[in-house]
């Protein structure tokens, strides 16, 4: 069986700067991977690279298998496989919540208005906003639109989703509902990348962490062996910066 | 003193004028969205090709050369090469394609407003460009382009009094005749005045109804 993501010596380069400087990554199915990392490491690059956001410089990306870094793969097929969640949410302002969902599935999968409706009534109730399927996103908080994106990825049905900083746009006391619903995404065994600088988060819903810096992986592994006993100076000087107190009660547990 | 009754027996001359004015700005305003739309969607294309680059090229020398020059040109210019059009016709597609290019600026500019991350969203989600470009670029670049549609079809309204030095007795024209028969000069041009304003106003606030629509939608 294909990985459900492969990456090898993948190297993007915007002008003279360097972003992505060889990443090797393998994702199983089901796996959920959180990656951390000072701003300007390549994180959402790399993100962005895997459902092509972003033409690649050098190197390979297979989702499942299938080269994706190519001409040959279409928007319509990418579509099928891979879902990404914007830190800006993204969704389309003249739009209702509804709408936003059902475009996709009635335009490029072939559903009936009736169908994509069902879908989407179903995923936006999922997601915990059934009472705001004729809102426009104007009318909605940043976490209900970020909840409102998730749903219209979904509707896509990807084998894997892309979080790029799914919380860093909103306010503090809305961060919470965003996280519950990709934990709960999370825990129904979608194959995640997420990026995040929500570290409590990353530790308890991921089974992989990987630690990025200046375009590498600097380190990977399980969230405890991350955030308890980094290996790295790096890891160790970003997550003291970071989180003094938090890293100590990490360590005395 | 001014005397306004010098002007009334021509009235029905001025009616005649103001239609001819009114046909001539709706056919070309036609012309010139139709033209606009083109040139203003190939100018956005995401890859470099002869057609972007002669979009940009019909910009540059439509903005960059006097609408009276173009008048001109097309009316007394082509015929050397053959082409003899009427005078009527020679002024409308002067005056569309003038417009044209104004109107495949603000077409242009009313897509890139559209935020990147909208063509991101459309892109992961599976939409192809043209589908993009229907279901989530456009309606929100045309409300971005509605203001500026309004003020570019004002000002041809106006600028089709141009068209009077091609001898089409459009409202212009028609003032000047009326003039040199009267020479009541300050009534004749306060009422060619009045009605241009008359002009410029439905049209400015036909669009700012339809901008209104366009925001509930």
């Amino acid at each position: 069986m294909a990985k459900a993501i492969r990456s090898r010596n993948l190297h993007k380069r915007f002008g003279d700067l360097h972003v992505l400087k060889g990443i090797d990554l393998e994702v199983e199915e089901g796996e959920v991977i959180s990656v951390i990392g000072p701003s300007g490491s390549g994180k959402s690059t790399l993100a962005r690279c895997l459902c092509k956001l972003e033409d690649i410089d050098e190197g390979e990306v297979y989702l499942y298998g299938n080269r994706i870094d190519d001409k040959r793969i279409s928007n319509r097929e990418l579509s099928g496989m891979v879902g990404m969640i914007f830190q800006q949410f993204n969704l389309f302002p003249h739009l209702t919540a509804l709408q936003n969902v059902t475009l996709a599935p009635t335009k490029v999968k072939g559903l009936t208005r009736e169908q994509s409706e069902e879908v989407g009534v179903r995923l936006l109730h999922r997601v915990g906003l059934g009472d705001k399927l004729n809102a426009r996103p104007s009318q909605l908080s940043g976490g209900q639109q970020q909840r409102v994106a998730i749903a219209r990825a979904l509707a896509m049905e990807p084998k894997i989703m892309l979080f790029d900083e799914p919380t860093s746009a909103l306010d503090p006391e809305l961060v919470g509902e965003v996280l519950e619903v990709i934990a709960q995404l999370a825990h129904s065994g979608m194959t995640m990348i997420i990026i995040t600088h929500e570290m409590l988060f990353a530790k308890d819903v991921s089974s992989r962490v990987i630690f990025m810096d200046e375009g590498i992986i600097v380190e990977e592994g399980p969230p405890y062996e991350i955030f308890v006993r980094p290996k790295q100076a790096r890891t160790q000087l970003f997550l003291q910066r970071l989180l003094p107190h938090f890293g100590k009660t990490l360590v005395v547990e | 003193m001014l005397d306004f009754s010098a002007v009334l027996p021509y009235l029905h001359m001025f009616g005649v004028g103001t239609l001819i004015t009114i046909r001539a700005s709706i056919v070309a305003v036609l012309l010139g969205l139709a033209i606009g739309v083109v040139v203003g969607a190939l100018r956005v294309l995401p890859f470099a090709s002869p057609l972007r680059m002669l979009a940009a090229a019909y910009v540059y020398v439509i903005r960059g050369t006097p609408l009276l020059i173009q008048l001109f040109f097309i009316y007394f210019g082509l015929p050397s090469l053959g082409l003899n059009l009427p005078a009527f016709t020679s002024g409308v597609i002067g005056l569309g394609i003038n417009s044209g290019g104004y109107v495949a600026e603000i077409v242009r500019g009313g897509i890139e407003a559209v935020p990147k991350g909208q063509w991101e969203a459309a892109k992961v989600l599976g939409l192809s460009y043209l589908q993009t470009m229907r279901y989530i670029i456009l309606p929100q670049a045309i409300r971005n382009m509605l203001p500026a549609f309004g003020n570019e079809f004002v000002t041809l309204v106006k600028e089709s009094s141009l068209l009077s030095t091609l001898a089409i007795t459009e409202l212009t024209m028609v003032g000047q005749q009326v003039r040199s028969v009267t020479y009541a000069s300050f009534e004749t041009f306060a009422l060619v005045g009045l009605i241009y304003l008359l002009l410029t106003s439905v049209t400015s606030n036909a669009l700012s109804w339809i901008e209104k629509r366009w925001q509930v939608r």
